[in-house]
């Protein structure tokens, strides 16, 4: 099949427009078929893709403004692969376990939208195209927030998408100056973004386009000082919400460091790598110790989730295969194991309307199959051997301390606050006695619910065993980046930095 | 004794003048009908408007760039006939909306219609030519029609807004006037070419009362297009006037006062003599955030549309400071896109008018109006979202793509920072457009009738809103045509 990739991306915008004649009885029914055919769409994309072929897959291109070298432009190489795999998963996963009873139709067609975007953004080599998306993706958002969240949900959603639009905005300035530069150069415009790679720029352009595109990158990941939209994002969106932005969203900002930035300007980013590291160590020790100060469980792993992100940005800074791969592979495993942590909120949230861990307290008693999952998902999150984490932070944290051991060694902190923060989480609602009389006869995980979770504990230790399929074709995917890099750099630091090495393969 | 002056008809070439004829024949027309026969009803009117329009179009279709005719007045270049095309486009998109399912006042007056189109017949002399004389008269020809045409709408406000629109037009062509006056004492002619010519060939001498000129000028124009400091009129006359009508307001006078700005202003900023490109500078980055600032605040959906149309205006009058052909070029396809995005979005409001305050004693569209429509009317609060996002310009909308081609124009001629800053206001407008997409999806209803959001429908009105909302979504392919088109156009002229 020639063109799965627009079947993956329109797919789910055809279902959610048809979904408006479904009724709304048989909507959620309608809603987790469509779910599973895109899931089952993107493993056979998965089947049918070439793991030792590096470079783009599947490609479909079809000009849609020639004048202005804009096109429709898709493609997938390893690193985008897996994430659209994630997307599909994730919105499937978050549909069984879907909770909400009110409007629900309304929320379902949200999320199909949601699903065309996600994988749009994942599949774009055209600068336009991501750029559609990428913005497209806040609406459906700002719905799902703004509709079913807490009390200060329209701040929040309004927040969310004000910050990303704003900082999408200067991201398309800089695209355009990008377009332009391209178009003196060669005589042609083009928004491609596997053009705009081939392009050598000079040091002092290269570096005002870095700033241009990591701030709208960073808004969205986020970094520090851009984080705060994500606390109000999550502590007052609905569990659904939370899922898909901690396991999807937040991803587009990483994934667009590597797609876009590592590759367009080399030598900037070497430039840039202690100030980025620095923000990011900020990120990763200073909203770990926020964590530790919650007394929400959602704002806890809220902010756990930030501390991660910031592990992830530092991995692909380290601008070697080992960190770049590490850091691709950290971003799944965060997908799914802060989207099980949110939807474990979610259950507990369902049947207390609270999230404040003091009301709780010897859940583990009166919840068995809850606590075991939560559990093995808090080890995961904290980082444990043989879980997905595991893989992912330390071949991120590995491939940075080739870069500085220092700011490594102050990266690792992260593992050891997360231990506590997470392991402080679980002892003061899961052990002890039952304090609160409403604790004692609580329902257990239904279902759909034990189905949904035990799946992503699945994923989480499959691949943290044997991360091997999923790891070889990132690897070749980034190893190819990593060298192009290095061709390309035109300073001698980058040179330096930049070393394509071969690295050994987990579990070969 | 005074020699007899020959005139052949072949000099005059009256094909020039045969569109603004023809819309002032057919409102002739329509004041004799109904003379011959009374009470006839609106949908004959409107329907003759129509096609009086259609006919005017194809006339201007079958003109041939790069002509003079009628004493050598009429100057029909391609920006001349491009804005023709928009101005009829325009008002044959907008003068159906007369077709409501309630009877307003106005609609019952075949002088409604008459006036309608001298008014365009007006707006088409100011385009079509390059003599300061006859842009004055018509300009004066189409803000006399406009002013009768709000007051028709016969409430108080609208009377209030009448008077304050046509004060305010009078200080303006009082500008005008002067300024014209000091280009003739400077130079001696009415024609632009003319005045262009001599100020060069003097290496613009006299600078001092040049620039007293220019500022009238641009006090003028800026009246017109509602640059700050001289937009004080503007959201209190789009309140007044019915919705339709405010639509209009805010697409073709404009682009009407664009094409006359390019025409003056384009030479003397290539010129880098006078000032003017700074001041213009200064006047489009106030107008884009003030614009923007003010409309934060709004309570009335009315209102807040006034303020943002301000603020287009703005972004577009960048277009003219930046002066490439590129940037031009833009500045037609910003417009185009501008006005289907904002033909349905005024459309939207005209459907939801009611002839009673219902929801606050002054504004017709205060926002909780929309309180929560998702739930009471879905197909309607997502037509207006898709409205307000393609203003806020969210891709893939239509307006996203004029937003794409006029920043880039900057960043081509390096007006990086202009670029930016066009970013940051894009951002900060996402604000007050996003504040009734809350209102309308996030809010709980207040009304729980059905038919509250349609009850001024007819089927008319409900295909146009149709035919915006597929423009606007379906943008990008009709992209690469116009822009086509356009940039063709503008380089024949020379812009």
């Amino acid at each position: 099949m020639d063109h799965i990739l627009s079947v993956l991306v329109f797919f789910p915008a055809v279902a959610a427009l048809l979904g408006f004649v479904v009724s709304k009885e048989s909507i959620r029914v309608y809603g987790i078929s469509v779910a599973l055919i895109e899931f089952l769409l993107s493993l056979w994309l998965w089947f049918s893709f070439d793991g030792s072929y590096a470079g783009m897959q599947f490609v479909e291109l079809l000009p849609l403004i020639p004048s202005f070298g804009i096109s429709y432009y898709l493609g997938v190489d390893g690193i985008s692969l897996f994430i659209v795999v994630l997307s599909t998963f994730i919105t499937l996963i978050g549909l069984i376990a879907l909770s909400i009873k009110e409007n629900i139709k309304n929320m379902i067609i949200s999320l199909l939208f949601l699903e065309m975007t996600m994988v749009g953004v994942f599949v774009s080599l055209d600068a336009i195209l991501f750029y559609v998306f990428w913005e497209l993706s806040l609406v459906p958002m700002l719905y799902i927030i703004g509709a079913w969240g807490g009390n200060l949900r329209v701040y929040a959603a309004v927040k969310f998408f004000l910050y990303t639009f704003a900082g999408s905005l200067i991201m398309l300035v800089g695209m355009l100056v990008m377009a332009y530069l391209y178009y003196q150069a060669t005589g042609v415009w083009s928004f491609s973004i596997t053009e705009w790679h081939r392009l050598v720029l000079p040091m002092n352009y290269q570096i005002w386009l870095f700033v241009a595109f990591f701030i709208g990158l960073a808004i969205k990941v986020p970094m520090f000082p851009f984080h705060t939209w994500l606390p109000y994002a999550h502590g007052q969106a609905p569990t659904i919400g939370s899922i898909i932005l901690a396991a999807v969203l937040l991803k587009m900002g990483t994934y667009g460091f590597v797609r876009l930035t590592l590759p367009m300007f080399p030598d900037a980013s070497v430039y840039m790598i202690t100030p980025v590291a620095v923000l990011s160590l900020i990120m990763i020790i200073y909203t770990a110790m926020v964590a530790y100060a919650q007394e929400d469980m959602k704002q806890v792993v809220a902010y756990s989730s930030i501390s991660h992100m910031g592990v992830i940005v530092l991995g692909t800074f380290a601008m070697n295969p080992e960190g770049i791969a590490g850091s691709v592979f950290f971003m799944l495993s965060h997908g799914i194991v802060s989207g099980a942590l949110f939807m474990l909120v979610g259950v507990i949230y369902d049947r207390r309307h609270t999230k404040i861990m003091s009301e709780f307290g010897g859940l583990a008693k009166v919840m068995p199959r809850y606590a075991t999952i939560m559990g093995i998902m808090v080890m995961a999150s904290v980082g444990l051997p043989l879980t997905m984490s595991f893989v992912g932070e330390f071949l991120s944290l590995a491939g940075f301390y080739k870069v500085s051991p220092v700011m490594t060694i102050l990266a690792g902190t992260s593992i050891i606050l997360g231990a506590v923060y997470m392991l402080s989480l679980y002892r003061k609602s899961f052990f002890g006695d039952v304090v609160h009389e409403k604790n004692r006869d609580l329902k257990d995980l239904d279902g759909k619910e034990s189905m949904a979770l035990w799946s992503l504990v699945l994923v989480t230790v499959w691949l943290g065993v044997y991360p091997k399929p999923v790891l070889g074709p990132i690897n070749t995917s980034v190893e190819s980046l990593v060298s192009f890099m290095h061709k390309k750099s035109i300073t001698e630091e980058a040179k330096e930095v930049i070393k394509p090495t071969v690295i050994e393969r987990e579990a070969e | 004794m005074l020699e007899p002056i020959s005139v052949s008809l072949e000099s005059l070439n009256l094909g020039t003048l045969a569109p603004m004829l023809v819309a002032i024949c057919g409102g002739l027309g329509i004041l004799i009908i109904d003379l011959i026969k009374r009470d006839l009803d609106k949908t004959m009117y409107v329907m003759l408007s129509v096609l009086v329009l259609f006919v005017d179009l194809g006339t201007v279709l079958g003109l041939q760039a790069g002509e003079r005719g009628f004493f050598d007045v009429m100057f029909i270049d391609g920006i001349a006939i491009l804005s023709q095309i928009i101005i009829l486009a325009a008002s044959m998109l907008f003068i159906p909306l007369a077709l409501t399912s309630k009877r307003f006042h106005e609609f019952s007056y075949p002088e409604f219609f008459g006036l309608f189109l001298f008014m365009v017949a007006g707006f088409q002399f100011m385009v079509a030519t390059d003599n300061l004389i006859l842009i004055f008269v018509g300009l004066e020809t189409a803000s006399l029609a406009l002013y009768t045409l709000i007051a028709m709408h016969n409430r108080e406000k609208s009377f209030e807004a009448a008077i304050k629109y046509f004060i305010m037009g009078a200080l303006a062509a009082g500008f005008y006037v002067m300024g014209a006056l000091i280009l003739y004492a400077l130079t001696g002619s009415v024609e632009i070419y003319k005045i262009e010519e001599v100020l060069i060939a003097g290496d613009y001498a006299n600078l001092t009362i040049l620039l007293v000129g220019i500022a009238f000028m641009i006090g003028a124009l800026g009246f017109k297009l509602s640059m700050v400091p001289f937009h004080t009129w503007t959201p209190d006359v789009y309140e007044g006037a019915s919705a339709a009508l405010a639509g209009y307001m805010s697409v073709v006078p404009k682009i009407a006062g664009f094409v006359v700005a390019m025409r003056i202003f384009e030479f003397l900023i290539q010129s880098d003599v006078v000032w003017l490109r700074d001041i213009l500078y200064v006047a489009v980055v106030l107008t884009m955030t003030l614009a923007n600032i003010m409309a934060l605040v709004q309570h009335d959906v009315k209102r807040m549309l006034a303020f943002s149309s301000i603020s287009h205006a703005g972004f577009v009058m960048a277009a003219i400071m930046i002066g490439t052909t590129q940037a031009n070029s833009a500045l037609f396809l910003y417009w185009i896109l501008f006005l289907f995005t904002n033909l349905g979005a005024f459309a939207m409001l005209w459907v939801s008018r009611h002839k009673e305050s219902r929801w606050h004693e002054r504004y017709d569209h205060p926002y909780e109006k929309f309180s929560g429509m998702i739930q009471i009317m879905p197909v309607g609060a997502v037509v207006m979202a898709l409205f307000m996002l393609s203003l806020a310009g969210v891709p893939p909308f239509s307006l996203f793509w004029g937003k794409l081609y006029l920043m880039s124009a900057a960043v081509n001629s390096d007006y990086i920072v202009l670029a930016l800053i066009m970013a940051i206001n894009s951002a900060i407008s996402a604000y007050y457009y996003l504040k009734l997409i809350v209102y309308m999806f996030l809010k709980s209803p207040e009304e729980n009738e059905g038919t509250v959001y349609m009850r001024n429908a007819s089927k008319p009105l409900q295909t146009i809103i149709g035919f915006s909302v597929f423009l606007t979504v379906f943008a990008v392919i009709a992209v690469e045509p116009m822009m086509d088109i356009i940039t063709a156009y503008v380089q024949a002229s020379g812009f």
